[in-house]
């Protein structure tokens, strides 16, 4: 019997990727899925998939993106309700090991009763892209997860995409929130109405409550209306806006108050200009709609210069300049204009942007009182909240949380390493808490070129709901910089961030959130706060199963109540369904083996901020051996067989990605990674968004000298770019005459083999010579060429973003690497090969090896 | 000589020297000088204007070191040997080479017997153009502001173009203006409530490199036991700029001051950090102006209510204290806001700074704290309701006055050096100084005012500036009969004032004295050189200088017991016989400008706000022998149908009369007080009928000689026009003789009263009465 995946229309797997399923008829969606690459795996580097993948007759593939309904049929129900099946593989070389496209399946399927949902919406479950779960079937007890050694997670991220234009989800405008009395449980699809429907009982405790009265009426139309086709009872995910009970205040207006570095090195380093350039430039793109945007505008050296905006109609067009010097007890200089609003005061804030660098143009000033400005600076927005948005290129070094350039080199690579990594003052951990419950979040831009502490900086984002964005050694002057920083700087104004917001989850009754991962200030036992929402990020919430569940499914519901950058209060709801069970081994079959490694990239991070980089990388260790022996010792009899090391296809992937997270620029062992590099890496490791922090752990590496005639063009069907066929990240894969692109989602790194032809590389470059290349940052040039505007338009399609179902800002540089080239950007190069041994990291196969080992003692 | 013309030679002699002695001959010794009760003193203006005295253009021939006398008319020079023996050391000295040519009909201009003052413009150049810092109080309302505002910016164009200027404003918070920054307006900003050190101010407005954070792009050199050196011309580049270069930029940022943006309650006083602003003011100049003339321009208009200098809370009900409350010594904030100006003011001499304080308000700003500040410093003190008063308007632009050859007639950073032959020790200044801490020979034993010091600084000084200077006499002994050379033995004093003049060189001004010293005790030659108006003067600071210390009545006694000695010791009578009593012609008029201090404003501070209090004794100590006298004892004019023009009145009640017009002159207040009938008659506007144009005639004629006084005066008075029987009356009956109390409606007044004669509603004896008890006291020998 074929059981429904409930949410199709939500899925937006690409379908470049060969769909190379596991196998299993049950849960496969029929139609709409591309063939495989005809070229996929003609090249040596696809050895591994030469054993082959048997009983594959499904694919996955493109459902398409967004939320165009295709009306799904829904399925008939069964009497008796299947989970996925358990289908071990042998995961050692000699069977059938990883490949690189297992991360581009959906999760395993979440396969609940067929009524379970009120409405017979294909979108009453909550899709992978909003909530996944690590176990999408779970345990009924909580010894049952205790043997599993899993987690039990939901890697939750509200947001999709950074404007609600390229993603919409539902909005109940009629202020009409039926919750439950007890559990406060937003109405979903997995109610029960009963009684006539006067009543519904809820999924989470139980308790019948009435239905509000206004629930059937259509307030604007003032006519009854039909209660089926309200949004809440019919998708997962959807949003209601609030009524006057659920704001303390009246709603803020969006605030950003910009705290620009005008030292020495941020003046000379084109910081100052640039940052004012693209404010000034992006200024329409800053969401407004209400007209009641603010802006405010600090510069830090080792003084406050505040700015004092006139208003257009006032007549004056010019700001003036108040700069504090006392950094004791940092004050407001005027109690006007210093917050301006953006739709009042436009010119003249454009006059101030166009004119700050030359305020600044001949300073010598080294110095930079940063902690002082964010106290002065929270100081000014308090009474509002918003964002603090922090430029900076050098270390604060004078004034509150002033902070020493501590790094020792020679602590890198031992135990004494992870100290660096901790905060070096409490005034970023007590300062951010205290933003936190004045609703004031902080974004951390980092360019400095010598070290800046960015384990220190990067708490102020992350008890406030901010990001820490590093740019290092960031010049101007080159324009591949320039470009990088401006473009991601604009893409954040315009970011439609919400504003005080609180996440909470509700749990069906036995169920309880038990731990919080992410960049947000936990404020009480289950409640998040956020004084300002990102689109970028996603959290982790752990599940402690209190009593055992005797229900054939469980619900989990995360509401994130906010303000809109519109000055609209509203709830965002995605209630998430998932089966429970009796069974290990439906347990296993069900493990989403990304979810989990979000999860434990969380902990790894906390590990290693808490105990350090050993601890972290030795637990890694510890738990995937667990986890392996666990596998055989409950699921396989203890008995693996032939030598190999068996696992459920559907986790085949997590020693290797585990291994990715091991080798990761923040966990590896290492004595070459500056502290900063380590520490921005730390904070991706705990806020990215699933597939990104997925792609971090394990890049992609496409091959383009050979990518399939397909590749680089739209797709006929879908109309976007079609991708070259992933490969595994082992040097195996490359061949000496090859190029590459390997991407991180953070930076992507263009291979040139060293015997490439002349002809590539005049097709991509417009060179012949490829000693004549400049080696690193560089962009592609736009040549006439049909393959250069390929590995463009694939370069392109690789750091969409939307294509991957998250938001981001970030626009990875470009790094020219050739083979025989700079052998320091090669080494930097390889370390993403994260299958190949390198430094004092083992290599996929030793990895395997070793873990086989220790499972078979 | 009889004494008119003794008065008309001290009268030359104050045209020359700028200088009144209480006593023209010097008393032998020490015994003789103690019984003379008035201390021997000299009320001297260095700077006094003398359209004859063109500066020589060379440097001084001074004695040798310690003594360092210049050479001047009291020497003996013998031409042959070209040597000079001076006469206050008794060394010899040899003449400069280029005096070469010197003899009997040619004899350098500081040997001529008239040039007893002599000015010589030195060398040494002024190290930079004179400072205007203006501190300007925003916590106004907008018509004072602007008026405030205004006046500023036309006083740019009074100013020399290349001073150079400065502005901080302040209310809440003070704000130093960087007028050499163009990019924008811009201005570093001091909490109110802080007192920042020098140190810290000219580190947070960069004037400082900040230690341990290197300037980028030149790793700070750090050579170990030396202090960070200040950026040579930080200051002067960034917040003090000559006038040519930075009026646009800063009549721009005058011009656009708002009130102080931090929102003030109804009932509460703005927050107003006048201590902080200055403190500011003082460490901007800190930084490589010090020594350098400055003036520091407080434009303040209402009390300081926040930080440093504090002296009233910010609530409204909490009104700010009164010479009873500081008596009762119930005032929170006095002591404390007093040791800050002091503090302060102490240092802002130190730096060779003047502090001016100008006020518009119609409450106190703290004056009497503040009054430090101006005392020790040379400075203004204008006391005004208001910045739109023409008072403050006219007195501010007075301030910028030229002298002959267009530069301002003020002068910076000035010295007074005082040197005395073995005969005198100096005991004291009593004026707009602060002492050098010099010792020499010429320093007495006993203290009169500032003392211990033979020299005194006065960061600030005008061609008005004057100051009371005490000697006492060095001898135990009377010298014995006429010495050496024959003649009366001459006591001899020298003062020395070094100063920076406006035109941007030092000059030194040099004034000689010497009077005979007379040779027995006894000597009647003592009394006839009393100068009554000078002694009086001179004692009025002595008591003044009191009462900044003692109390008022302590004061008041000391007053009583030095005249009464006085009159003992200089009266005619026979013992225990007052109707016996007689005083020489130049003691007649003394007893009466005692009678009038000891009622005046200076010591009866009651009916006056502490803060007029401070501004009246400030005026006092920087004034001549002759408005200082004005201020003692003004001046009442009548003006009646039977004579023409003005005669001078009794200032008694008996001079009110209803067909007179007054005219009183009290110098802080002029006044016109038309007489009951001249008042019904003007309200019935005979004046404007013909007719009646010798009414209208003598309605104008008090306002044309008003006018008059007005024109040199400053600061400008206050100018009254009253009638009998109106509330502005009282002001010139405050003045008044009380010859016909309540107490003593009936009785026979002094000089025959009228019966129409004013009462005078006070406790306060009569002359009459006061010379009764004067004479009764004098004649009993008691004291
Ligand atoms: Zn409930
Ligand atoms: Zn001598």
């Amino acid at each position: 019997a074929q059981m429904g995946y409930q949410q199709p229309a939500y899925s937006d797997q690409t379908a470049q990727t060969p769909g190379q399923a596991y196998g299993q008829p049950q849960y496969g969606v029929q139609g709409g899925y591309q063939a495989p690459e005809t070229s996929y795996p003609t090249q040596g580097a696809a050895s591994m998939l030469q054993s082959g993948v048997s009983g594959i007759t499904q694919q996955f593939g493109n459902m398409g993106f967004g939320s165009q309904a295709q009306a799904q049929p829904v399925q008939p129900p069964v009497a008796q309700q299947r989970l996925n099946p358990l289908q071990p593989v042998d995961i050692s070389a000699q069977g059938q090991p990883f490949h690189v496209s297992d991360l581009d399946l959906p999760p395993p399927p979440i396969i609940i009763p067929p009524n379970a949902s009120a409405t017979p919406s294909p979108y009453a479950n909550c899709p992978p892209k909003y909530v996944r779960s690590t176990l999408n079937a779970m345990p009924t007890t909580n010894s049952l997860l205790k043997k599993s050694k899993l987690p039990f997670a939901l890697v939750i991220q509200p947001y999709a995409t950074l404007h609600d234009a390229e993603d919409d989800v539902p909005v109940q405008t009629d202020q009409v929130i039926a919750r439950c009395r007890r559990c406060r449980t937003y109405i979903n699809p997995f109610v029960t109405f009963l009684d006539h429907s006067h009543r519904w009982r809820c999924n989470m405790c139980n308790l019948t409550n009435d239905v509000p009265q206004a629930f059937d009426w259509d307030n604007v139309k003032q006519q009854s209306a039909d209660r089926w086709q309200r949004p809440e009872l019919n998708y997962a995910v959807m949003e209601f806006v609030a009524p006057q009970e659920y704001m303390v205040r009246a709603p803020q207006p969006l605030l950003y108050l910009f705290l620009f570095d005008v030292s020495y090195a941020s003046v000379t380093s084109g910081l100052l200009a640039t940052a004012a350039r693209c404010i000034l430039e992006s200024l329409d793109r800053i969401p407004n709609a209400d007209r009641r945007t603010r802006l405010g505008f600090m510069a830090v050296d080792s003084s406050l210069h505040y700015f004092s905006i006139p208003r257009d109609e006032s007549g004056v067009r010019e700001a003036s300049m108040l700069v504090v010097s006392d950094l004791d007890e940092p004050f407001l200089p005027t109690p006007d204009d210093l917050l301006v609003n953006l739709a009042e005061c436009r010119t003249n804030i454009e006059n101030f942007l166009a004119k700050l660098h030359s305020m600044f143009q001949n300073t010598q000033n080294g110095s930079s009182c940063m902690g002082s400005a964010l106290r002065a600076g929270h100081k000014l927005i308090s009474h509002v909240g918003g964002k603090m948005t922090v430029l900076s290129a050098t270390l604060p070094n004078v004034g509150y949380g002033k902070l020493e350039p501590r790094e020792d080199k020679k602590l890198l690579g031992t135990s004494k390493e992870s100290s660096l990594l901790q905060t070096a003052s409490g005034f970023y951990k007590s300062f951010a808490v205290e933003c936190s419950k004045t609703q004031v979040s902080i974004d951390m831009f980092l360019f400095s070129a010598n070290y800046q502490d960015v384990a220190s900086l990067s708490n102020l984002p992350r008890y406030t709901g901010g990001q820490t964005y590093f740019y290092p050694a960031w010049n101007a002057a080159r324009s591949e910089d320039a470009i990088k920083f401006a473009t991601e700087f604009s893409d954040y104004l315009s970011s439609e961030i919400a504003l005080e917001a609180v996440l909470r989850v509700r749990t069906t009754t036995g169920l309880r959130p038990s731990a919080f991962y992410g960049n947000f200030f936990n404020r009480s036992s289950d409640l998040c706060a956020f004084p300002a929402f990102p689109r970028d990020q996603a959290y982790v919430v752990e599940i402690a199963i209190d009593e055992n569940i005797n229900k054939q499914y469980v619900c989990l519901q995360a509401g994130v109540l906010h303000t809109t950058c519109n000055g609209e209060r509203r709830i965002r709801v995605m209630t998430l369904s998932i089966p429970t069970t009796q069974s290990l081994a439906d347990v296993y079959s069900s493990a989403d083996q990304q979810a989990i490694t979000v999860y434990f990239s969380h902990k790894a991070v906390e590990r290693a901020l808490s105990s350090g980089l050993d601890a972290a990388r030795d637990a890694l260790q510890a738990k995937i051996i667990e986890l392996l022996q666990t596998y055989k010792k409950e699921l396989a009899g203890g008995n693996m067989g032939g030598g190999g090391l068996q696992f459920p296809i559907n986790m085949r992937g997590l020693p290797i990605l585990f291994l990715g997270l091991i080798k990761n620029l923040g966990l590896r062992k290492s004595a070459q990674i500056p502290t900063d590099l380590r520490s921005a890496a730390l904070c991706l490791l705990s806020t990215l968004p699933l597939p990104l922090l997925i792609q971090y752990v394990y890049p992609r590496l496409y091959s383009l000298h050979d990518m399939p005639d397909t590749a680089g063009l739209p797709d006929p069907s879908t109309g976007s770019i079609a991708l070259p066929p992933a490969l595994n990240l082992n040097s195996g894969n490359l061949v000496p005459f090859g190029l590459y692109l390997i991407d991180d989602g953070q930076t992507q790194f263009l291979w040139l083999g060293r015997d490439a032809v002349p002809a590539l590389v005049a097709d991509v470059f417009g060179v012949e010579d490829k000693n004549a290349l400049k080696q690193g940052k560089m962009s592609v040039p736009v040549l006439e060429s049909e393959f250069n505007e390929r590995v463009r338009a694939v370069m392109e399609k690789s750091r969409d973003h939307r294509a991957k179902g998250c938001g981001s800002i970030i626009v990875p540089p470009v790094y020219l690497v050739r083979e025989d080239g700079e052998p320091s950007l090669r080494l930097w190069a390889m370390t993403l090969l994260v299958e190949d041994r390198a430094d004092q990291g083992v290599s996929a196969a030793q990895w395997i090896g070793m873990l086989r080992e220790k499972v078979s003692l | 000589m009889d004494y008119d013309s003794l008065k008309e030679q001290w009268s030359d002699i104050e045209d020359r020297d700028g200088l009144r002695l209480s006593w023209n001959t010097f008393p032998a010794s020490r015994m003789e000088a103690s019984r003379l009760v008035v201390p021997l003193g000299a009320l001297y203006t260095p700077l006094k204007e003398k359209t004859d005295l063109q500066p020589l253009p060379y440097e001084p021939v001074t004695c040798k070191t310690p003594c360092r006398a210049v050479l001047n008319p009291f020497c003996q020079v013998d031409m042959r040997a070209r040597i000079w023996i001076c006469p206050f050391c008794l060394q010899r000295n040899g003449l400069p080479p280029h005096y070469k040519d010197i003899s009997e009909n040619q004899i350098p201009p500081e040997l001529h017997p008239g040039s007893t003052t002599i000015e010589y413009r030195l060398s040494r150049p002024a190290p930079t153009p004179p400072i205007f810092l203006f501190i300007v109080d925003t916590c106004q309302e907008s018509d004072s502001l602007s008026a405030l505002k205004d006046s500023i910016i036309t006083s740019l164009d009074l100013l020399p173009p290349h001073a150079l200027v400065g502005l901080i404003t302040y209310g809440t918070m003070a704000q130093v203006h960087e007028l050499g920054y163009t990019a924008c307006a811009k201005s570093y900003v001091f909490r109110g409530n802080k007192d920042y050190t020098g140190k810290q101010v000219q580190e947070m407005l960069g004037l400082l490199s900040v230690p341990g954070a290197p300037r980028a792009g030149q790793p700070q050199q750090t050579q170990p036991g030396r202090p960070v050196q200040p950026m040579i011309a930080g200051a002067g580049q960034r917040f003090l700029l000559p006038v040519s270069q930075c009026e646009a930029q800063l009549t721009t940022a005058l011009e656009s001051l708002q009130k102080d943006p931090w929102p003030v309650a109804n009932d509460r006083r703005s927050i107003r950090c006048t201590g902080a602003a200055l403190a500011v003011a003082t460490g901007l100049l800190e930084t490589n102006f010090t020594n350098a003339g400055a003036r520091i321009m407080l434009f303040t208009g209402g009390p300081c209510t926040e930080g440093p200098g504090m002296v009233v809370g910010p609530e409204l009900k909490e009104q700010i204290r009164s010479h009873h409350d500081i008596d009762r010594d119930s005032v929170k904030y006095y002591k404390k806001a007093l040791k800050f100006y002091d503090a302060l003011s102490k240092r802002v001499a130190g730096n060779g700074h003047i502090v001016d304080i100008f006020a518009g308000c119609l409450d106190q700003v703290g004056l009497l704290e503040m009054k430090g500040l101006p005392n020790s410093t040379g400075g203004h003190m204008i006391l005004t309701d208001s910045f739109t008063a023409s008072m403050y308007k006219q007195s501010f632009a007075k301030i910028f006055d030229q002298d002959a050859e267009g530069n301002l007639a003020m002068g910076f950073n000035a010295s007074l050096e005082v040197l005395t032959s073995k005969e005198l020790k100096v005991t004291g200044l009593i004026g707009h100084a602060v002492s050098l801490n010099k010792k020499s020979t010429s320093v007495g034993e006993t203290e009169c005012g500032i003392g211990g010091t033979c020299s005194w600084k006065m960061p600030g000084i005008d061609p008005q500036a004057s100051y009371g200077i005490y000697f006492e006499v060095a001898s135990q002994t009377a010298p014995s009969a006429s010495s050496v050379g024959g003649g009366p033995q001459k006591g001899l004093i020298q003062f020395l004032t070094y100063y920076q003049h406006s035109s941007g060189q030092y000059h030194l001004r040099v004034t000689t004295v010497g009077r005979n010293i007379c040779s027995a005790s006894g000597d009647p030659a003592l009394a006839q050189s009393f100068d009554q108006e000078a002694a009086a003067v001179l004692m009025s600071r002595i008591a003044v200088f009191k009462a900044e210390v003692d109390d008022g009545p302590d004061v008041l006694r000391w007053v009583d017991r030095m005249l009464i000695r006085l009159c003992a010791r200089f009266a005619e009578y026979r013992k225990d016989d007052p109707s016996s009593f007689r005083l020489e012609k130049n003691f007649t008029l003394y007893p009466q400008f005692m009678f009038h201090l000891r009622r005046s404003q200076f010591l009866q501070v009651f009916n006056n706000s502490p803060d007029e209090t401070a501004f009246y004794r400030h005026v006092l100590n920087h004034e001549d022998v002759g408005n200082s006298l004005v201020m003692i004892q003004p001046t009442l004019d009548s003006y009646t149908f039977d004579q023409e023009g003005a005669i001078p009145v009794l200032l008694d009640s008996s001079s009110i009369q209803p067909q007179t017009i007054l005219l009183l002159d009290s110098f802080f207040h002029i006044l016109i007080f038309h007489g009951e009938t001249m008042a019904e008659w003007r309200k019935a506007g005979y004046q404007e009928m013909e007719g009646y144009e010798n009414f209208k005639e003598i309605l104008e004629a008090p306002k044309e000689d008003a006018r008059e006084l007005i024109q040199d005066r400053f600061p400008l008075p206050r100018f009254i026009v009253c009638d009998a029987g109106g509330s502005q009356a009282r002001f010139l009956l405050a003045k008044l003789n009380p010859s016909t109390t309540h107490t003593s409606a009936a009785g026979s007044g002094y000089g025959g009263v009228a019966q129409t004669a004013q009462t005078i509603f006070t406790d306060d004896v009569s002359l009459q009465t006061f010379m009764d008890h004067l004479m009764k006291l004098a004649v009993s020998g008691t004291s």
